[in-house]
């Protein structure tokens, strides 16, 4: 099948600290690929190249086959808006309400009518079990509410697919669940999706492809049961034990 | 006619009496150039600062030639505002008043001083605000940039729907008290004869050498003034933060509908709803 997203030999340093050293994947429609990899191997990095956080030094990321680095005839608001991210952080507007954090991007990046993009947040913030707090403002949200309106933030511009960064990394542990079992939705409606995570019980049971990032290189990649059950490297053996 | 033996409120309610409308004139002209000046410094301060905060390689991560070009041309101009901030803030508004108005003389344009006040007080305003709107702009997390960003939000429309707003109320106490600064120190643009409340107190003292009677009338209106928009900045803080709760919409048939939460029942409420 077609990749959606297909990164290739890309690199990023940060000065003179090479952070991605040629990372090649892909990943089709529908597939669930988790990013795991001990802190300061380069999963952040590459999900914000791929957003276009950062701007990669050499490479290519191909959307449909067609590199967004050198191809001018992409639409960027619309590559973003089709490619959403959901940090770890939230990163929710703090002066605007559930509502509006869902239907700003959708009124300014795809000029859908104030009526139509209500419509479609109403529908995304009940998938996520947020309705009740339309008109919340951030700050009364806990973190869990915080990371399902975000996700219903990205969900709301009909994304074809989510890259989630370590989403409940933030989240007090009694909140990971209502966070993972919206991801587990997602992933079982068909939703492309690339999960830096720490939480393996997560990759094992939703992940189609796990991948091991280690020193800037994907040092292992394939099915969950493979990767995680019955790991090649001795770092991705140390790291899984480090999980426990 | 007070005598060499009239008190000093004798004086003061002489004074009042017979050079009231002017100094009532002369406080217009205060706070029309102050007022003015500061919303027009404002508008500079925001225009430099969000120039200042766009970051040479905006979202689109595409290396082209066009894209080394507008960099090159955005440092630029960056350089040119950093020298513009630093210029007017590092020399007096006294001198800068003298310099400008005697300066465009020069060059055979003669400004009406009014004019001259609020195009003074602007640019003046405008570098401070310039700093202030910047550090507002640095209070809102990065974190809400790249969330606008990632969902296809330009720098632009990031600015003005997420960040501007917020920046703007963090930094409203800092912004009155360039207003403030500004009713008060446009005293200074009596050099160039500006008809503001220092300069009609000047022509009032000297008529009868009464220097202390009217100056004090003068320091009781600059304080009123100065207080009375304390209190309407503090007012309007209030307004811009909102209340402090929300409203649980339900479905009309569901008796917990419309339960106000504040933030310290939030959670308890949230157990209600779930259960
Ligand atoms: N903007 C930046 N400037 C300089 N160095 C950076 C920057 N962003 C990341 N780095 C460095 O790049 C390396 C990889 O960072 P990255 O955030 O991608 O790691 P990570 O795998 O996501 O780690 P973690 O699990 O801790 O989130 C780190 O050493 C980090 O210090
Ligand atoms: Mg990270």
């Amino acid at each position: 099948m077609e990749p959606v997203i297909e990164v290739r030999g890309l690199h990023k340093a940060f000065g003179s600290h090479e952070v991605l050293k040629g990372i090649d994947f892909a990943a089709s429609k529908g597939e669930v690929v988790c990013i795991i990899g001990s802190s300061g191997s380069g999963k952040s990095t590459l999900l914000r190249c791929i957003n276009l956080l950062e701007t990669p030094d050499g490479g290519a990321i191909l959307y449909h086959g067609r590199d967004i680095l050198t191809d001018g005839t992409i639409n960027m608001p619309k590559y973003h808006a089709k490619v959403g991210m959901v940090f770890q952080q939230f990163n929710l507007f703090g002066n605007m309400t559930v509502l509006e954090n869902c239907m700003t991007g959708q009124m300014k990046v795809l000029k859908r009518t104030r009526e139509e993009s209500m419509e479609n947040a109403m529908k995304y913030l009940r998938k996520v079990g947020m309705e009740a707090y339309v008109s919340a403002k951030p700050r009364q949200l806990s973190g869990g509410q915080k990371q399902r309106v975000a996700i219903a933030r990205s969900l709301a511009m009909d994304p074809e697919v989510i890259l989630f960064d370590e989403p409940t990394s933030a989240l007090d542990p009694e909140m990971v669940g209502e966070v993972l079992s919206v991801m587990q939705n997602l992933a079982q409606e068909g939703l492309t999706m690339l999960v830096v995570t720490h939480e393996m019980g997560f990759a094992r049971a939703v992940a189609d492809k796990v991948v091991f990032m280690d020193q800037g290189v994907i040092a292992e990649e394939g099915a969950p049961a493979e990767v995680l059950g019955n790991p090649r490297h001795e770092r991705l053996r140390s790291f899984l034990r480090s999980m426990l | 006619m007070p005598t060499a033996s009239t008190s000093f409120f004798g004086w003061v309610a002489f004074l009042l009496q017979k050079y009231g409308m002017l100094f009532l004139r002369g406080t217009g002209m205060t706070l029309l150039v102050a007022l003015t000046g500061t919303a027009f410094g404002f508008l500079i301060g925001l225009l430099v600062a969000i120039v200042r905060a766009t970051s040479p390689m905006p979202t689109l991560g595409r290396r082209s030639a066009a894209a080394a070009v507008r960099g090159a041309l955005l440092r630029a101009v960056q350089l040119l505002l950093a020298a513009y901030i630093q210029v007017f803030r590092g020399t007096p508004m006294i001198v800068q008043a003298v310099v400008i108005y005697y300066g465009a003389q020069y060059a055979g344009m003669y400004m009406d001083t009014t004019f001259a006040a609020i195009f003074i007080i602007s640019i003046n305003t405008g570098a401070y605000m310039a700093e202030i709107i910047r550090g507002g702009i640095f209070s809102v997390d990065k974190g809400q940039f790249e969330a606008a960003h990632a969902i296809g939000m330009t720098h632009w429309q990031t600015m003005t729907t997420v960040v501007l707003p917020q920046a703007i109320r963090n930094i409203l106490p800092s912004v009155g008290n360039e207003l403030i600064v500004n009713i008060k120190d446009s005293s200074v643009l009596n050099v160039i004869s500006v008809s503001e409340l220092f300069f009609q107190a000047k022509s009032a003292a000297g008529a009868y050498y009464r220097y202390f009677e009217v100056y004090f009338i003068i320091a009781v209106i600059y304080l009123i003034l100065t207080l009375t928009v304390s209190r309407i900045l503090r007012f309007i803080e209030q307004k811009m933060d909102g209340p402090d709760n929300y409203v649980i919409h339900g479905s009309q048939s569901d008796s917990r509908a419309e339960i106000v939460v504040s933030r310290e029942n939030a959670e308890e409420v949230e157990k209600r709803w779930n259960q």
